[in-house]
C-alpha cells in the first residue's frame, strides 16, 4: 500500500505510455511499448549489463575524483583567504555553466574516447562539491571559531573538530546533486562520443531503428539514476542528523 | 567594508588569472589546434560578417529558453501547490517527478520529437527541467513557512486558502526564487540538448557542426556565447532572488 502511494505517478505514467502506443496503432520502429521494452532488457541481459557496467564505472570513478577535487580545492580556501578570495567567484561562475555546452570542447582537446566521458564527470562533480563544501566550511556556528581561537585551538584542531563537521551536510547536498547527475552526464558524453556504455548503446540502437533497445538503455540509465538519488537521499538525511 | 573590497579586488584578480592563462595556453598552443587563445575566439565573436549567424542562433536558443522556463516556472509551482494543499498527493508526486527528472534527456529528446515535432523538442527539455527544480524548491518552501504563523491566521478564523494566500506562498517566495536562479543553467542545457536533436538553429546547433567541421573558434564562440547568456540570467534572477528574501524575509 505504503509503495502505491510513492509509486501511482510513475505508473500512471507506463500504463498511458502502453495505452498510448496500443491505441494509435505506432510501429515499434517508431514508439515501442513499455512491455516490449521491458522483454528487450529481460533478452538481452548481458548486453545491457556490459553497457550498464562500463557507464556505472565511469560515473562512479569521475564522481569520487570530481567529489575529492572539489572538497581538497575548498580545504585549500579555507586555509587561505587569499586562494579564497580568488577562487570563490570563479567557482560560482563556472558551477552556473551549462556544462554539456562544454561536452564537445572537451572532446576536441581530450580526444573521442573515454577520458573525455571522465572528465565531464569529473567537471560536473567538481564544483557541487567544491561551492557547497566551500559555503559549509564557513558557515560555523556564531561564536563557536572564536571560542576554538580563545581556548587556543590550532589550525588542524579547529579543521577537524570544528570545521569539518559543520560542513558535513553541505557536503552530503553536493553528493546528492552530484550522484543524481553522474551517470546523465556520463551517458549524454557516451551519446556523443560513441564510446561504449548506455549512451553509445543508445546512439547505436537508434540509427539501427531498434527503438526497444534504445529505450531499454534510457530505461536502465534512468532506474540507475533514480536508485543513485535515493541512496544520496539517504546518506544526507543521515548526515544532517549526525552533525546538524 | 574593506573587507568585501579585498574580497572584490581578489575575486576579480582570480577571474583575470583564469583569462590569462586560457590566453597563455592558446598562444603557446600547449593544448594543441583545440584550444585557441581567448583573443581569437573574441575576434570571431565581434567579427561583423558572423553578427547574423549568432544573433539568428542566439535568437533561437533564448525565444525556445524563454517558453521552456516559463511553462515549467508555472507547472512546477502550481503542481508543488496543489501537492502541499493535498497532501495525500505528495508521496507520488515527488516520486514521480524525481523518476521523470532522472530520465536521460538524449531518451527524451526522440520522445517529444516524435509527440512534440523538431522544434519545440528544446522547450519541452527545457521545461521540464525548469519544472523539477520549481516543484522541489516550492514544495520545501512551502513546508517551511513559519507553524506559528499558521496558527495564528486559522486560530483568528483565516481558512486554509487565507493561510495558503497569505502565510504560506509568501514565506516560500525566497526559496522559489533561489529555485529559479538554480533553474536557469539547467533550462540552458534543455534546450542545448534539444538542439542536437535536428532544430533547424540555436546555439547547440552551431555547437554540434562546429565540432563536426573542425571549426575550433566557431565552437568556442558558441560555447563562450551560451556561457555567457546563462551568467547574464543568472545574474539577474540573483538580484530576484536578493529583492525576495528581502521582502519576505
Amino acid at each position: 500500500m505504503s509503495a502505491l502511494r510513492h509509486s501511482w505517478g510513475v505508473l500512471a505514467i507506463l500504463l498511458a505510455w502502453q495505452i498510448w502506443v496500443s491505441l494509435a496503432g505506432l510501429d515499434a520502429i517508431v514508439m515501442p511499448s513499455p512491455l516490449s521494452v521491458a522483454r528487450d532488457i529481460a533478452s538481452a541481459p548481458d548486453v545491457y549489463g556490459a553497457a550498464a557496467a562500463q557507464t556505472v564505472l565511469l560515473a562512479v570513478a569521475g564522481l569520487a575524483l570530481g567529489m575529492a577535487f572539489g572538497t581538497a580545492l575548498a580545504l585549500l580556501c579555507w586555509l587561505s583567504r587569499v586562494l579564497a578570495g580568488m577562487l570563490t567567484p570563479l567557482g560560482i561562475v563556472f558551477a552556473s555553466v551549462p556544462v554539456v555546452a562544454l561536452i564537445p570542447v572537451l572532446a576536441r582537446i581530450f580526444g573521442y574516447d573515454q577520458r573525455t566521458v571522465l572528465a565531464i564527470v569529473v567537471i560536473i562533480s567538481f564544483f557541487p562539491s567544491f561551492v557547497f563544501t566551500g559555503a559549509g566550511l564557513r558557515a560555523l556556528p556564531p561564536g563557536s571559531d572564536d571560542l576554538f581561537r580563545v581556548l587556543g585551538a590550532g589550525t588542524w584542531r579547529r579543521l577537524r573538530l570544528l570545521a569539518l563537521p559543520a560542513a558535513m551536510p553541505d557536503w552530503a547536498v553536493a553528493f546528492r546533486i552530484a550522484g543524481a547527475n553522474a551517470v546523465l552526464a556520463a551517458m549524454v558524453a557516451e551519446f556523443l562520443m560513441g564510446t561504449g556504455g548506455l549512451g553509445h548503446l543508445f546512439h547505436a540502437a537508434r540509427s539501427d531503428l531498434a527503438m526497444e533497445r534504445a529505450l531499454g538503455a534510457s530505461l536502465v540509465a534512468t532506474v540507475i539514476s533514480v536508485l543513485g538519488f535515493l541512496g544520496a537521499s539517504v546518506l544526507e538525511r543521515k548526515a544532517r542528523a549526525a552533525f546538524a | 567594508m574593506r573587507r568585501r573590497a579585498t574580497d572584490i579586488a581578489l575575486g576579480a584578480l582570480g577571474i583575470l588569472l583564469f583569462l590569462a592563462i586560457w590566453e597563455v595556453v592558446g598562444q603557446r598552443r600547449m593544448l594543441g589546434l583545440s584550444w585557441p587563445p581567448l583573443s581569437s575566439v573574441l575576434e570571431m565573436l565581434f567579427d561583423p560578417s558572423r553578427f547574423g549567424l549568432f544573433q539568428r542562433a542566439l535568437k533561437a536558443t533564448l525565444s525556445a529558453f524563454a517558453v521552456g522556463y516559463g511553462i515549467g516556472l508555472v507547472a512546477g509551482v502550481a503542481v508543488a501547490a496543489l501537492a502541499h494543499v493535498l497532501p495525500p498527493l505528495r508521496p507520488g508526486m515527488d516520486r514521480t517527478s524525481a523518476v521523470v527528472h532522472a530520465i536521460p534527456s538524449i531518451a527524451l529528446a526522440p520522445i517529444f520529437i516524435l509527440t512534440l515535432g523538431r522544434n519545440a523538442t528544446p522547450t519541452g527539455l527545457a521545461a521540464l527541467h525548469v519544472f523539477f527544480l520549481l516543484y522541489v524548491a516550492t514544495s520545501s518552501g512551502l513546508a517551511a513557512a513559519p507553524a506559528v504563523l499558521r496558527d495564528m491566521v486559522a486560530s483568528l478564523g483565516g481558512s486554509r486558502a487565507t493561510v495558503f494566500w497569505r502565510v504560506e506562498l509568501p514565506s516560500a517566495l525566497p526559496t522559489i526564487a533561489s529555485g529559479m536562479r538554480l533553474a536557469v543553467p539547467a533550462a540552458l542545457i534543455g534546450v542545448i540538448i534539444g538542439e542536437w536533436f535536428g532544430s533547424p538553429r540555436g546555439l547547440g546547433v552551431l555547437v554540434i557542426n562546429a565540432m563536426q567541421n573542425f571549426q575550433i573558434p566557431l565552437l568556442w564562440s558558441a560555447v563562450v556565447l551560451a556561457v555567457v547568456c546563462s551568467l547574464t540570467l543568472y545574474g539577474l534572477f540573483g538580484l530576484l532572488q536578493r529583492a525576495a528574501q528581502e521582502r519576505f524575509r
